[in-house]
């Protein structure tokens, strides 16, 4: 890349700025952008996958009625106590996130995303059909509640148990670098290689997990075929291959703050749990707001460890979205069902990335 | 401040270390233990996580037979040449935004931005009918382009080459070099450390990618390790054997281990930019 033509100083900035960036836009309107819009269309067509791959008109635009297959039904109704135990914790959120946004004890952007997860949390679950109505597709809500489930336990267990382990190991020696590194090892593993281990850990006849309870004498559960235990059994899998970059951005987080306030509590006599309690939460929440927010988006598209491990089931308890719109797809062949799945999830996707940037941002 | 409290808090921490630790140890015990033992028992010494018996035959059948070998080699192509194509884009594009001046330079930017949003989940679909309908699935080409359309390594270079001080730019542009010149031969060598992580970053998620695979990948000669790994474990126990299987695993864990335990630091800090922004 030397000098071009256009006198001594080769070309205008302009000129090389295209040159520079031309690459990059070409894949990402080619691979991204077009196929971002090219997938809100098919789901406005009764589309099968086998039939337009062999004759491109076999598809028939149907406008939102997809969407309206997917999420919908004959006969919903709305009731503001069809899921009491949901709809009254929605109730609960929509209290907590005013009087927190009222007492300022937290930030606005916090307040706002809890009221608002707090309103969805009272409205939609009180859907359902009515008298003599059903759900045109069964198996979607579900299949979101699922995905919700997993998150709701996923994302506690990672944060909480990173949260820990960072507070005990920052500090800047050789065995806590070990310790760190020991707990870390597991987040390169590819999902392939996690599940395999943990299938064969969860085994009820050759599992390390049963071989242990037969040492002390209780007989083995039977975990990813068993409907109380398999959700259990993917969240402890996820917790023990993703605790690493939680881990890792807690004690960025950790770094920041001011030894001085540790001495000056010590003085106070509150070291250990107390100066943990006092110093080190409350001048972590934005790290552990961020953290919380990344996982949910992370663990929200949890696919490979239901796929790979339980194949969904038992009787759909671990049936998750992504792998929900890979079926659809690619075993039954609805890609305009499908892909008006991907646009929902989509939808929620962007509404955390939205809070994740409002999040990052503050912070400078 | 070593006192008899941070001994006991490192034993206190070194406990729950190695519980972390026994899956992936026990994966490689079992890989070196033989196929016969392991169908009656896999808890043969210390609960098999000693590889008492000792045999090294499963990694000798996974080379001699199947297609492990291939589908490693597979990796490795598809692993660097998304990096390297990956590298290409994000540096010239990153550079471009961060420092040189062009029309709609603040649309192109919202542009890339809005990118980082959408997730791999919400394309996979029509990416996969563009590519049947282009003839591209079953090949490497297919496995590597989509990754470069994602926008995070051109916001990891811009913040990189935002940060460089504007005066040597300036120096050079006094003494007539080109912008293109000043790209190459300036920022390029500066930016090494940054592209180190974007680059290893690259590798890991291009070596654990499982969804896109799964789907453009439909012939076995063009499985990734990843893939490969997932299509052998649900019937390993009939055909394979439980030691073969595991001895694939650590075959496929290889590369990115050894990648951590050497470049600990730029993984660390690649995946935290990884996790935090998509």
């Amino acid at each position: 890349m030397g000098q071009q033509t256009s006198g001594r100083r080769g070309l205008s900035e302009t000129g090389a700025a295209l040159i520079l960036i031309s690459p990059f836009l070409a894949v990402y309107g080619l691979f991204l952008v077009y196929p971002f819009f090219k997938g809100v269309w098919i789901s406005l067509h009764d589309w099968n996958l086998l039939e337009v791959a062999f004759n491109p008109d076999a598809k028939e635009y149907v406008g939102l009625r997809n969407y309206e297959r997917v999420m919908w039904g004959k006969g919903i109704t709305w009731g503001a106590f069809a899921a009491p135990v949901l709809q009254i914790l929605g109730l609960i959120g929509i209290g907590a996130a005013l009087w927190l946004g009222r007492t300022a004890r937290v930030s606005r952007a916090t307040a706002i995303a809890l009221g608002i997860a707090a309103l969805l949390l009272f409205v939609l679950p009180g859907f359902h059909p009515g008298e003599g109505g059903r759900w045109y597709d069964r198996r979607f809500w579900p299949t979101v509640g699922n995905t919700l489930v997993f998150v709701a336990l996923a994302v506690p267990g990672v944060t909480i148990s990173a949260l820990l382990l960072a507070a005990a190991l920052n500090r800047e020696t050789r065995a806590m670098s070990v310790l760190r590194t020991l707990f870390f090892l597991s987040q390169v593993l590819s999902v392939t290689v996690v599940t395999l281990i943990w299938q064969i850990m969860f085994s009820p006849r050759q599992g390390l997990i049963a071989n242990i309870t037969e040492l002390f004498g209780g007989s083995p559960i039977v975990w990813l075929t068993d409907e109380r235990f398999a959700m259990a059994a993917i969240v402890i899998t996820t917790v023990w291959w993703s605790l690493g970059i939680a881990m890792i951005l807690f004690l960025a987080g950790l770094q920041d703050i001011s030894k001085d306030l540790y001495e000056a509590a010590a003085l106070d006599n509150a070291t250990g749990m107390k100066a943990f309690w006092h110093i080190t939460l409350p001048n972590l929440k934005r790290t552990i707001t961020l953290v919380i927010v990344l996982q949910i988006i992370l663990h929200f598209q949890v696919f490979g460890q239901s796929h790979l491990m339980t194949q969904g089931g038992p009787n759909d308890t671990t049936q998750v979205l992504v792998r929900y719109i890979y079926q659809t797809a690619f075993r039954d062949s609805e890609l305009g069902r499908a892909s008006a799945m991907a646009v929902f999830l989509f939808v929620i996707m962007g509404g955390f990335s939205i809070l994740q940037f409002v999040l990052g941002r503050e912070k400078d | 401040m070593q006192n008899r409290g941070y001994y006991w808090l490192v034993t206190l921490l070194a406990i729950p270390a190695f519980i972390w630790l026994v899956p992936t140890l026990w994966m490689v015990s079992l890989s070196l233990q033989p196929n016969e033992v392991l169908a009656r028992t896999t808890s043969s010494t210390a609960l098999g996580l000693v590889p008492i018996p000792f045999t090294t035959e499963n990694y000798a059948a996974l080379f001699a037979f199947g297609q492990t070998p291939l589908w490693f080699l597979n990796s490795v192509i598809v692993a660097l040449g998304m990096t390297l194509g990956v590298l290409a884009v994000s540096t010239t594009a990153g550079y471009a935004l961060a420092r040189l001046d062009f029309p709609l330079k603040t649309p192109v930017m919202v542009l890339c931005l809005i990118g980082l949003m959408v997730p791999e989940q919400a394309v996979f679909i029509p990416l996969y009918t563009m590519f049947a309908d282009l003839g591209w699935h079953n090949s490497y080409h297919a496995l590597i382009l989509p990754r470069m359309a994602v926008p995070i390594g051109v916001f990891l270079m811009m913040q990189f080459f935002r940060a460089i001080p504007k005066d040597i730019e300036e120096a050079a542009r006094i003494d007539g070099v080109g912008w293109l010149a000043i790209f190459w031969h300036v920022m390029l060598p500066l930016a090494r450390p940054a592209m180190m992580t974007l680059a290893i970053l690259t590798f890991l998620y291009a070596w654990n990618d499982y969804l896109w695979p799964l789907v453009s990948a439909q012939k076995r000669d063009y499985f990734t390790i990843t893939l490969g790994l997932a299509s052998i474990q649900s019937n390993f126990a009939q055909s394979e054997g439980l030691g073969r299987v595991m001895a694939s695993g650590v075959i496929a864990s290889l590369p990115v281990v050894v990648l951590f335990l050497i470049f600990q630091r730029y993984v660390v800090q690649a995946m935290t930019v990884g996790g935090s922004k998509g």
